[in-house]
């Protein structure tokens, strides 16, 4: 099933030369990070270091057996941290 | 999912007296500094007494000759770190920097920074030896003020530091280590389309966390290596991790044991101490304890950011906002690090707004490093945001809860983040305030009514629990979770509910960082989320633990068993006719049945849902002296299902308190040699009972269906709104718009005093 891939502009700017939008084919988080470590070859690691994912609006910690549905959004967004 | 039905629930819900209750107000709960160690030393921090200078040299030599000084640490003693920012952009860590504010090594950044330790045999003689440390500073202007850090003739704190997030990268090093940006739709066309625009300034002052335990901790190291700590901390997983990479230490060596926590709300989260106590308990060969004074707490201990900001907003006639835009200025103090990327994200995230952007700076001055501080970021750009969208109300003729109502996210609308808001619970706490009988009540004379939201994400992540039956039939639940807010309660609330059995059989700990899986820290309104998910989980290990015993016990197969008020039945008659087995008798038959009954479970819990409150509170204004007084505050908060709802509101009123404090009161006052004034209670005013009104805590639920029972994050998002709230009910009371917090008499004077300085 096709997903569509969001990047934050920060990181995109970083990794992927600014290039944000992304349509992946992928059954859950681990399919997504995989095919776009092939698009960018080591992106999986700043992905799974460096951000929080948003599944169809909902935050999750990044693990590879989230699953998705088909026309997922995911959005890559900066970790947080509570107090 | 949990398939039990919320009517139907026995025990969530309910309000049980409190476990922690007896050992706090009898004085017996064991803090940070209550642990004495057999021979431990008394460790002493001795720091700068300057704002910023350059470290020319430390001369330890008269110091070691002090009979009973063990042992003297500098930076130098500690593994120096590559300067590389490592970890998500929010909590990137550089460990270059962390190490140096564990203790300083070329400079001194802030009065009060570390700049070496003493492990003696009594304070005596720590403090004689600390007399003669012979230090030599060169002493180098400073800059406390945000603004002022980011002038371009401000004195630098780091002389190499080049702005961060900006291309093309600038030439010239500034005390501005990053810039965020934010941004959705077309803010041009946006404000294009506005009938009304407002556009204003506000600053705010650091405030302290103003917990009212000290740090503490102990240390001993042993000559193999293995080591104890014992700490006041929210998270001592990861201590662990810190001690471990601050000082080279195998995180397999060491076992952390957290101690009775007295306040944290964030500031507890950071390392200062430790990896100090163990590393003079290293050198020393003695256990060391370390206990911060008050003074130290406020000089060297986080604080949260002070700002400065500007915010612009636009809507049509009939409220429609159709854009927001704001620039926020944040200290992070003497490393970079402050929470701006929270603020800018939070900052219009209660509205769906289809045109916004959010800039933030993250700028080092003369300050302690700042630490996070309940929803670090948030509160402080709501306050800005919100004043402004009162003072928009106004200019429209519209009810400020009616404003927000009209304007509110939903499930659908996009966040300034980029993805779709996926929960509700922001519209029920308008509608709550809406429909509060107080909202209409009538004032009186110099009295003033103000209303603000506040959005918080809240967390999941990593948490481990486990369970064991005991073999009276008792359980005990342990988890890696520090207990701040109440969860030992609700994790035995959420434990008796899932297996069937009394809460009174049930009683939670919190293990230490052997004892138990990794957990990240409490923080982030995340513990009742998901170290409550990982409790369920292991409660429905155990009853499928009870299933497979009473099978064995009836020699039938284990699908032939169900779990049904906290007993053992045959699944159907076919099964046979047996007698139901409670909890306590299958705990006796332990042995017989397979041996001791216990369960683990770990979580990386998310589906997390945010927190969402929204506030008013009236207040009368003393036109003489400026003194504002609460006099009915009311806060309703998503709280998704509360667990233990007392706890649920003492939460609530807590950050309201915290909040209180800060719009009116608190502030970190330097001198002209940027070294702070009112480092204590008694000058850093904190509120006390007869400052507040009973708070009236409305908990509003909205469940979230990714948790078993529904629970939402509760501990922060009550900070978010209170500040705005009084500064607008001020500027109702007065006609007068406060834009600079504290809103302290003498602010509040020149106010009224000051013509043009109208809402």
């Amino acid at each position: 099933m096709s997903a569509r891939v969001v990047l934050s502009s920060g990181f995109s700017r970083r990794y992927t030369g600014g290039t944000r939008e992304f349509t992946v084919e992928a059954r859950n988080l681990r399919g997504v990070i995989k095919a776009l470590d092939t698009l960018y070859p080591g992106l999986s690691h700043h992905l799974e270091e460096e951000t929080t994912v948003a599944i169809d609006g909902e935050i999750h910690e990044i693990g590879y057996l989230q699953p998705l549905r088909p026309g997922s959004e995911v959005f890559f967004i900066p970790k947080l941290e509570g107090g | 999912m949990n398939d039990i039905a919320p009517s139907r629930y026995k025990w969530v819900g309910t309000r049980p007296i409190r476990p922690d209750g007896v050992p706090k107000v009898t004085g017996r709960a064991m803090y940070g500094a209550d642990l004495a160690m057999a021979g431990a030393l008394y460790g002493k921090i001795i720091r700068s007494p300057y704002a910023h200078a350059r470290i020319r040299s430390i001369d330890a030599s008269k110091a070691l000759k002090v009979p009973g000084v063990k042992a003297i640490i500098t930076g130098a003693d500690f593994p120096d770190h590559k300067f590389e920012y490592v970890g998500p952009e929010r909590v990137a860590q550089n460990f270059w920097h962390l190490t140096r504010n564990i203790m300083a090594r070329e400079k001194a950044l802030y009065e009060g920074h570390a700049v070496a330790a003493i492990a003696a045999i009594d304070k005596a003689t720590a403090e004689e030896a600390a007399a003669l440390l012979d230090i030599d500073y060169e002493v180098l202007p400073h800059v406390i003020d945000v603004d002022e850090a980011m002038a371009p003739d401000a004195p630098l704190l780091f002389e190499d530091m080049i702005t961060r997030g900006i291309e093309p990268a600038p030439t010239k090093p500034s005390n501005v280590s990053k810039r965020l940006e934010f941004a959705i739709g077309d803010l041009a066309k946006g404000f294009d389309e506005a009938d009304v625009v407002v556009e204003k300034e506000f600053k705010t002052a650091a405030v302290h966390q103003a917990y009212i335990e000290p740090h503490a901790c102990a240390a001993r190291v042993d000559a193999d290596g293995q080591s104890e700590i014992w700490t006041a901390t929210q998270g001592h997983f990861g201590v662990r991790a810190m001690i471990a990479r601050l000082t080279g230490m195998n995180i397999g060596d060491l076992r952390v044991i957290p101690s009775e926590i007295g306040g944290g709300f964030g500031g507890k989260i950071p390392v200062y101490l430790e990896p100090v106590a163990a590393l003079l308990s290293k050198k020393s060969g003695r256990p060391v304890k370390i206990v911060m004074s008050r003074d130290e707490v406020f000089k060297a201990s986080g604080p949260t950011s002070g700002a400065s900001m500007w915010v612009k907003i636009g809507a049509k006639k009939d409220g429609t906002i159709t854009a927001a835009d704001g620039v926020f200025k944040f200290q992070a103090g003497a490393f970079p690090g402050s929470p701006v990327m929270n603020a800018c994200l939070c900052a219009f995230a209660p509205y769906n707004i289809p045109n916004a952007r959010s800039i933030g700076y993250d700028v080092v001055c003369n300050r302690p490093k700042a630490a996070a501080y309940r929803a670090p970021g948030s509160p402080i750009s709501a306050f800005a945001v919100e004043s402004a969208l009162d003072m928009l109300a106004k200019k429209l003729g519209m009810d400020p809860l009616q404003l927000r109502l009209k304007n509110a996210a939903r499930p659908g609308t996009t966040m300034i983040y980029g993805p779709k808001l996926a929960h509700g619970g922001y519209v029920e706490t308008v509608e709550a305030l809406i429909n509060h009988p107080a909202y209409k009540a009538p004032l009186g004379k110099n009295q003033g009514r103000g209303v603000a939201s506040g959005y918080w994400f809240n967390g999941g992540g990593e948490s481990s629990a486990t369970i064991q039956v005991n073999e009276d039939g008792t359980v005990t639940v342990a988890s890696g979770s520090v207990d701040i807010g109440g969860s030992r309660a609700s994790m035995a609330l959420m434990a008796a509910e899932t297996l069937g059995v009394d809460y009174k059989q049930v009683r939670a700990i919190v293990a230490d960082t052997a004892s138990v899986g990794f957990t990240n820290p409490t923080g982030g309104s995340r513990v009742t989320f998901a170290t409550g998910m990982a409790v369920v989980e292991a409660s429905k290990k155990i009853v499928d633990e009870l299933r497979q015993r009473a099978a064995v016990i009836w020699d039938v197969d284990a699908d032939g068993v169900v779990w049904e008020d906290g007993q053992a039945k045959p699944a159907s008659t076919n099964v046979g006719d047996f007698a139901p087995l409670s909890l306590k008798e299958l705990a006796a038959k332990k042995a017989l049945t397979g041996g001791p009954i216990t369960a683990a479970a770990a979580v990386n819990a998310g589906g997390v849902a945010p927190g969402f409150s929204t506030q008013f509170c009236d207040v009368e204004v003393d036109p003489e002296t400026g003194k504002v007084k609460i006099l009915r505050y009311v806060a309703a908060q998503d709280v998704g299902k509360a667990i233990h709802p007392s706890y649920v509101e003492g939460q609530i009123q807590g950050g309201v308190t915290q909040g209180i404090g800060w719009a009116l009161n608190e502030e970190y006052i330097y001198d002209k040699q940027g070294r702070l004034d009112n480092a204590g209670f008694l000058d850093y005013r904190v509120p006390v009972a007869s400052d507040v009104p009973m708070i009236d805590a409305v908990l509003v639920e909205v469940p979230n269906p990714a948790h078993p029972y529904g629970a939402k994050g509760v501990g922060e998002v009550n900070i978010v709104p209170p500040m705005a709230a009084i500064a607008n009910a001020i500027a109702n009371a007065t006609g007068r718009r406060l834009t600079e917090l504290p809103m302290s008499p003498p602010k509040i004077r020149a106010a009224l005093d000051t013509p043009g300085a109208d809402d």
